[in-house]
């Protein structure tokens, strides 16, 4: 069992440092942001790429609103109907590669996935393109639907209903299922109104901790660290707060009780800032912790390049050891931190659905 | 001076300040929480939840400088 | 510096994709998943809730039977000891009457043997007195015969054989 472990870490270490040592061979420098930003392939170097279908809905002028499907960026780049704009800070226009040796070229490279494509006519009003980190929430949601799917069946008929659980898989979920319930829905939302709130609740949970734990696994990616998505479920936790407010909860925005009136004016931009400021900070925590954590991660291995540049192979070698040891225990602190942040971003949604939906009196101090 | 080498001074020295920030107010709150621990051993798990919960906000606002930081540093 | 874009610009299409992905992926949990295994949880805790509570009562209700039943051994037994004692006791004073009337008995037969007795020594010393009399009188027949009439000496002789039992009774050997 023991060596079992230490074999899947090692796993997950060489997963991580295999498409890392690729990159630093083609390019010869590292950066940790291109590997925790996302993109619209999927990175399985050294073996290749999967590009990723792209989608555009563009307005054009002779056209008007159209749809066009693309299996894959090259494909849009070599149907002639897109071409390829690298931004730089440097040259104020955008480089346009319109010839076709140039596209060629920029395919050839490498560098077509991480430029922006333009219509040769139109405009592009939404780019409904797939990316990694959607495939990897896709994932992450198959597993769930998977996973509990299965539980639930189990459940209909009647292991678990009437007898007890049975299995590693009903036992584990079972009891985070409980403890979702037992410790983050009850003591926040009340005993009475939980079972409302417990279905998103326990979603939630799930496919954060499944996405963190996937940006562990080799090759995969953290769909969490993503603002956009984290921005998604934290808007999901706003509109379920606003919506089910209680009066009270509106009262105390646009008309704080037992304060003077001229502190109340003052009060009310902060509360309703506050409404808006506490799903941000879900979403911004959630990102940032799991950017970080990957960042830090990659920094370190990146060390070794780094220091082989500076220093020459000899030390870059030499730091081999030292950087793996620091790798290998933030991962272990990443782990923790896949399970700490589904639970915190879990128990602060409670908390702030629980405060809005609470019918409290105003005699309470605030 | 290059704006760009400012730009990443800065973010690293916010960097710098925000981990000075969070320390403090991580230290602050794990030290009476591991005091509270053991003079009350039976609200060890009470004192748990509440800790990582105001830990993970005190994280959060550090998280925020964080942010800044990157959009600096690769602005 | 393309890369930075990346990891914090807005992808709209991505919020897009991704709110609908989660929308369905909640709805569909809810709906086959969170349902079922949140009611089987819920009944399973009130089935094992209402068993500890049916078990519970169970025992209070052993106890109590318990509780009485070792009352009614303990009143039985008291009333076995009670009955026990009450015949023990009847026994004793059976047992001291019956004593009591062998006594009697004994002491009443013993009585009436010694009036029998009794008066078969009156009746034997009547028969012996007579006896007697009459040997002395043949006795003295035969020697008066030689020299006196028959009634002067019987007379004499009666005379003394009372002289001799008023005397003599008590040293008499026919008495045992």
């Amino acid at each position: 069992m023991q060596s079992a472990r230490r074999l899947l870490c090692l796993w997950c270490m060489l997963g991580f440092l295999a498409p890392t040592t690729v990159m630093a061979a083609d390019d010869d420098e590292f950066d940790a942001v291109h590997h925790t930003a996302d993109g619209y392939y999927l990175d399985f170097s050294p073996i290749g790429k999967i590009e990723l279908p792209r989608i555009f809905i563009i307005r054009s002028e002779v056209t008007g609103y159209s749809l066009r499907t693309y299996w894959t960026t090259r494909s849009a780049l070599r149907s002639g109907e897109m071409h390829a704009s690298l931004h730089s800070e440097e040259v104020e226009e955008d480089t346009h590669v319109e010839a076709e040796q140039d596209t060629e070229a920029l395919i050839a490279s490498g560098d077509h996935l991480g430029a922006t494509l333009v219509p040769n006519d139109g405009e592009v009003v939404l780019d409904l393109s797939m990316t990694r980190h959607l495939m990897f929430a896709l994932l992450a949601s198959g597993i769930l639907l998977t996973i509990f799917l299965q539980l639930a069946e189990k459940y209909k008929r009647g292991i678990g209903r009437t007898s007890a659980p049975q299995g590693l898989f009903q036992n584990l979920f079972e009891t985070l299922v409980i403890f979702v319930r037992d410790d983050i829905a009850i003591p926040n939302l009340g005993r009475d109104k939980y079972q409302r709130y417990l279905p998103y609740l326990l979603t939630a949970f799930f496919f954060i901790l499944t996405c963190n734990l996937l940006g562990l696994v080799p090759y995969g990616a953290t769909a969490t660290s993503n603002l956009n998505i984290t921005a998604v479920l934290a808007a999901f936790t706003f509109v379920l707060t606003q919506v089910n407010g209680s009066r009270d909860h509106w009262r105390h925005v646009f008309w704080p009780p037992g304060m003077p009136v001229l502190v109340k004016f003052l009060l009310i931009p902060t509360e309703i800032m506050g409404l808006f400021i506490k799903p941000i900070a879900l979403a911004i925590r959630l990102f940032a912790n799991l950017t970080a954590g990957h960042l830090v991660i990659l920094s370190l291995i990146g060390m070794i390049f780094t220091f082989t540049q500076l220093f020459g192979e000899a030390v870059g070698y030499g730091v081999v050891p030292i950087s793996l040891g620091f790798t290998l225990f933030v991962m272990c602190l990443e782990i923790l931190i896949a399970f700490i942040q589904a639970y915190i971003f879990t128990i602060l949604s409670a908390l702030f659905i629980g405060m809005a939906i609470a019918d409290h009196s105003h005699s309470e101090a605030h | 001076m290059d704006p760009q080498a400012l730009a990443y001074l800065g973010a690293g020295l916010g960097t710098g300040l925000v981990a000075i920030g969070t320390g403090l107010g991580i230290g602050r709150l794990a030290g009476p929480a591991m005091e509270g621990t053991a003079r009350q051993p039976e609200a060890t798990n009470d004192i748990r939840t509440s800790m990582i919960i105001a830990a993970a906000l005190i994280e959060g606002v550090a998280l925020f400088g964080l942010v800044i930081s990157f959009i600096l540093a690769f602005k | 510096m393309l890369l930075a874009a990346d990891l914090l610009s807005a992808n709209v299409g991505l919020i897009v994709w991704w709110g609908l992905v989660f929308l369905a992926l909640l709805l569909l949990l809810r709906r086959y998943a969170w349902g079922p295994i949140t009611s089987a949880l819920t009944e399973r805790e009130e089935t094992i809730a209402s068993s500890l509570n049916r078990a519970e009562a169970a025992l209070e209700e052993s106890k109590r039977l318990q509780g009485s039943n070792a009352q009614a051994r303990r009143e039985n037994e008291l009333q076995a000891q009670r009955l026990l004692r009450e015949a023990r006791e009847e026994a004793q004073q059976l047992r001291e009457r019956e004593v009591l009337r062998t006594r009697e008995e004994i002491s009443a037969l013993r009585n009436q043997a010694q009036e029998d007795i009794a008066r078969d020594k009156e009746k034997a010393l009547q028969a012996l007195r007579s006896e007697v009399a009459d040997l002395a009188i043949l006795a003295a027949e035969k020697v008066l015969q030689e020299n006196l009439d028959g009634s002067r000496q019987r007379v004499l002789v009666d005379r003394f054989i009372d002289d001799l039992s008023a005397q003599k009774h008590n040293q008499f050997p026919y008495q045992a």
